[in-house]
């Protein structure tokens, strides 16, 4: 538009702007309008493929992990209610429902020889053994999603790291950064000394006696003192697997 | 799973710490418990009656993970079955303990149970006989502990379904049932 001096050339180019704004505002609109129109096609083919492939989703743990990584990416929950499209086309709520039922039975069982904390592949296992008659198969990342489930509705379940190893929190026992240190160190022999955790971590004496105190009181670990060296030892049975106990020299 | 000849022994046996006292009190109520039904159960099965405290006794060490239970620990396993009325001190050192993984009144049954099943409700036997006759073989009568035996007829008798009475012999009672 040729720009004119004067108001009415001021005028003219304030029209223009205004005109450039809405049409700025109707392309994004289409933008989003698109967008919403591919994500809900593609919401509506995820539900194709899910209604098509239902026995693979609930057989293959592999396959499911797979499924609910597509789900997130499109913003699609099947565990967000246990009502609704996706929990009924898929049983999946009860799914996950029943393991995080089946998570809290063994927790609580073992609770008594490991003090609230339980290795994710033992408990994995134990469910597992649990489920033997069951059709569907369980991965780890089944367990994981129940657990975050479980999490959610406020049972004071926690997944924490110690090194390699992913434990299963099930009481209200806050693990400190220095506990779990400890815990990281077990995971070599399922033990520590007071020695090995001075030494390896650089701590003084106190700070390890502390720490070790603290685990002992919380259940979490046992004390040894039948070991032909004289040396006391500290076993934690959350980093050993409790179904069968390890001999150690 | 390790054995004991037969015995399949839990897996705590072959976990280090459970040797050792605990210290924390809920630990070691767990521990205790463990314990204590193992003791129980191989006892039951091997039909041991009387424990030495300082002997050798298979449960007191595994030496697959080299280690032994202290004296202390001994003790405290032991004294926690007495208290549950599952064993009774022979003496008062606590160095020999009676194990009772069938309670007296068991006992009582077991033998009524006996009696009924060989027709001896108007017999009479001898104490000996009850616990090694021909007829207790394959029973848990057979090798029982005598002074348990004694104890269950005792009971019966005040019950009034026997009466136990002096044998010919300087060592051996007789029993006249009368069920």
């Amino acid at each position: 538009m040729r720009r004119r001096p004067g108001i009415g050339g001021l005028q003219t180019a304030a029209a223009a702007r205004d005109q450039y704004r809405l049409l700025g505002e109707n392309v994004a609109k289409l933008r989003t309008d698109l967008m919403k129109e591919q994500l809900a096609t593609f919401r509506s083919q995820l539900e194709e493929f899910a209604r098509k492939h239902k026995n693979d989703i609930r057989k293959n743990p592999a396959f499911r992990s797979q499924f609910h990584e597509m789900c997130a990416k499109v913003g699609v929950d099947p565990l967000a209610s246990n009502k609704g499209f996706w929990a009924e086309l898929l049983g999946i709520g009860d799914f996950y429902y029943e393991l995080g039922v089946q998570i809290v039975e063994i927790c609580l069982s073992t609770r008594p020889l490991n003090g609230g904390l339980i290795d994710l592949q033992e408990l994995c296992k134990l469910l597992r053994q649990k489920r033997k008659h069951d059709r569907e198969a369980v991965s780890e990342d089944d367990c994981l999603r129940a657990i975050s489930k479980l999490k959610t509705l406020g049972s004071g379940f926690e997944v924490i790291s110690a090194g390699k190893k992913k434990l299963v929190r099930s009481v209200p026992t806050e693990l400190k950064k220095d506990h779990n240190e400890i815990l990281e160190l077990a995971q070599a022999q399922g033990y520590v000394t007071v020695d090995e955790v001075e030494r390896r971590l650089s701590w003084t004496h106190g700070r390890a006696i502390d720490a070790l105190d603290t685990l002992l009181d919380e259940g979490l670990a046992m004390i040894d003192d039948g070991h032909s060296d004289g040396k006391r030892r500290y076993w934690f049975p959350c980093v050993s697997s409790i179904s069968s106990f390890g001999a150690d020299s | 799973m390790q054995k004991l000849g037969d015995f399949k022994l839990p897996h705590f046996f072959n976990y280090p710490p459970y040797f050792t006292l605990q210290p924390v009190r809920e630990t070691r109520e767990k521990q205790v418990q463990l314990w204590k039904d193992l003791i129980l159960d191989y006892c039951r099965t091997q039909k041991i009656f009387v424990l030495g405290l300082e002997e050798e006794f298979p449960l007191f060490s595994n030496p697959v993970i080299e280690r032994t239970l202290s004296h202390e620990a001994r003790e405290a396993f032991l004294s926690a079955l007495v208290s549950e009325g599952r064993a009774e001190w022979l003496d008062k050192g606590h160095r020999k303990c009676r194990i009772l993984w069938h309670r007296i009144q068991d006992w009582a049954d077991s033998i009524l149970k006996f009696v009924k099943d060989n027709g001896f409700e108007d017999s009479v036997m001898t104490v000996e006989e009850i616990r090694s006759g021909i007829e207790s073989r394959g029973t848990e009568l057979h090798g029982i502990d005598r002074t348990i035996l004694i104890r269950a007829l005792k009971i019966l008798e005040q019950k009034g379904k026997l009466a136990i009475f002096k044998g010919t012999s300087a060592d051996d009672e007789g029993v006249k049932f009368s069920v």
